[in-house]
């Protein structure tokens, strides 16, 4: 029989700094442009 | 640095409404941003159809002048405000992607260079600011914040610091009322300085990411400069900001020797807590650039893509300065800011000068 730890399964997911959002989104931009979903980016 | 994008919690939003809020903000940053481009483009062109020489006017100024114009005569209104605090997100995934123009080696060169100066740089504001705070009789967890927002991080190492030694919440917006201030103050005066002492790109660059406190106004005055010295002082701000983390232990530590803050107990999760992860995305995307993961083009579509999100921030910098709302925190505060400042400029503008005759740039 399987035992699960109620406060676990209820604990939150961890928040996600703004730093952590930054550097996750920048890296996701590189991998589309890496990966050629995003072609060109004009300046 | 901040921790979170500043949206109210209570009550708790659900994540489509919250992006719903910031959507008008970010329309604005943007706007703000396109028609500072716009500015100086047609300012160029039409002063080059009636054969006039003017100075270029760079982007980054109207943007910031439109924004300082907006938020200090009309307000910012409050459909605005969360959009608008999204600025710290754009300027810190701005500077991740700015990893992409800085190949591993320049940033282990650079860098080092920087770190010796941000050292030096750090010991001795921290030092000054001090001297100067019991000199003015300010409370000593003012003093304190006002030392760290000036000698490493600006708004962030106040907000990270106040945490950490249990200051209140005057105290702190003293201090960011304060560094604000004189970080705008700075964005007009340093190229000033720099153009007027015929500083190199390398140079300025390095002064104004040692000297300038936010990370944003730094970048910004960086700009104003050259795109060369734009990239030099974030490189330099930084350096500053990766040792944040160090620097707000030792005065937590402080503090809670004198039995006015909380212990830290584990020091390696406060230092990880503390530590600018953008630090550690910004030499992600460095090593990924020197390894050659990215074309010619890539690395220059990753650059543009750095360009719009510090355009985005440029905007912010305008807007969130309102200088009723400063002037409403006092005087004295400031004066302390003011006149360290100054000191820190001038200081770190001879050690600038110092290190490039020393290591040739």
């Amino acid at each position: 029989m399987s035992t699960t730890n109620p406060e676990a399964a209820v604990r939150p997911l961890p928040k996600l700094s703004l730093d952590t959002w930054a550097v996750l989104i920048a890296l996701l931009a590189g991998a589309l442009i890496r990966f050629g979903l995003i072609p060109r980016v004009p300046w | 640095m901040a921790d979170a994008i500043a949206l109210p919690q209570n009550p708790p939003l659900s994540l489509s409404t919250k992006f719903v809020r910031i959507i008008p903000g970010i329309a604005l940053l943007a706007v703000i941003g396109i028609a500072g481009k716009l500015l100086e483009k047609n300012i160029n062109l039409f002063a080059k159809s009636h054969h006039w020489t003017i100075p270029n006017i760079e982007y980054v100024l109207w943007a910031i002048l439109i924004g300082l114009s907006i938020s200090n005569v009309f307000g910012l209104a409050e459909v605005f405000q969360p959009g608008v605090a999204t600025y710290e997100f754009w300027l810190k995934a701005g500077i991740v992607l700015l990893g992409a123009r800085f190949l591993l080696d320049d940033v282990w060169k650079l860098g080092g260079v920087s770190l010796l100066l941000v050292a030096i740089e750090i010991t001795g504001s921290l030092a000054f600011m001090t001297l100067l705070g019991r000199l003015f009789g300010l409370r000593p967890k003012l003093t304190t914040l006002l030392a760290v927002g000036s000698a490493v991080c600006g708004v962030s190492a106040i907000i990270a610091t106040k945490g950490a030694i249990d200051a209140d919440d005057e105290d702190s917006s003293y201090a960011i009322a304060a560094i604000l201030a004189l970080g705008a103050i700075a964005l007009f005066t340093f190229p000033l300085v720099g153009h007027y002492l015929h500083l190199s790109d390398h140079a300025y660059g390095v002064w104004a990411g040692l000297a300038v406190d936010n990370t944003a106004e730094a970048a910004a005055a960086g700009a104003l400069y050259s795109d060369a010295a734009a990239k030099l002082a974030v490189l330099t701000k930084t350096c500053r900001n990766a040792l944040i983390g160090f620097i707000v232990l030792a005065y937590a530590i402080y503090w809670a020797g004198r039995g006015q803050a909380h212990a830290v107990t584990h020091k390696a999760a406060f230092l990880w807590q503390k530590f600018p992860k953008f630090v550690l995305g910004f030499l992600v995307i460095s090593l990924l650039a020197t390894v050659g993961f990215f074309t010619k083009d890539q690395n220059a579509a990753l650059a543009n893509l750095s360009r719009w999100a510090f355009l985005l921030t440029f905007a912010g910098v305008g807007l969130r300065a309102n200088f009723r709302e400063m002037r409403k925190q006092g005087l004295r505060p400031f004066v302390v800011g003011f006149v360290g400042e100054i000191a820190i400029a001038l200081f770190t503008l001879v050690l600038v000068i110092a290190a490039g005759k020393l290591f040739g740039f």
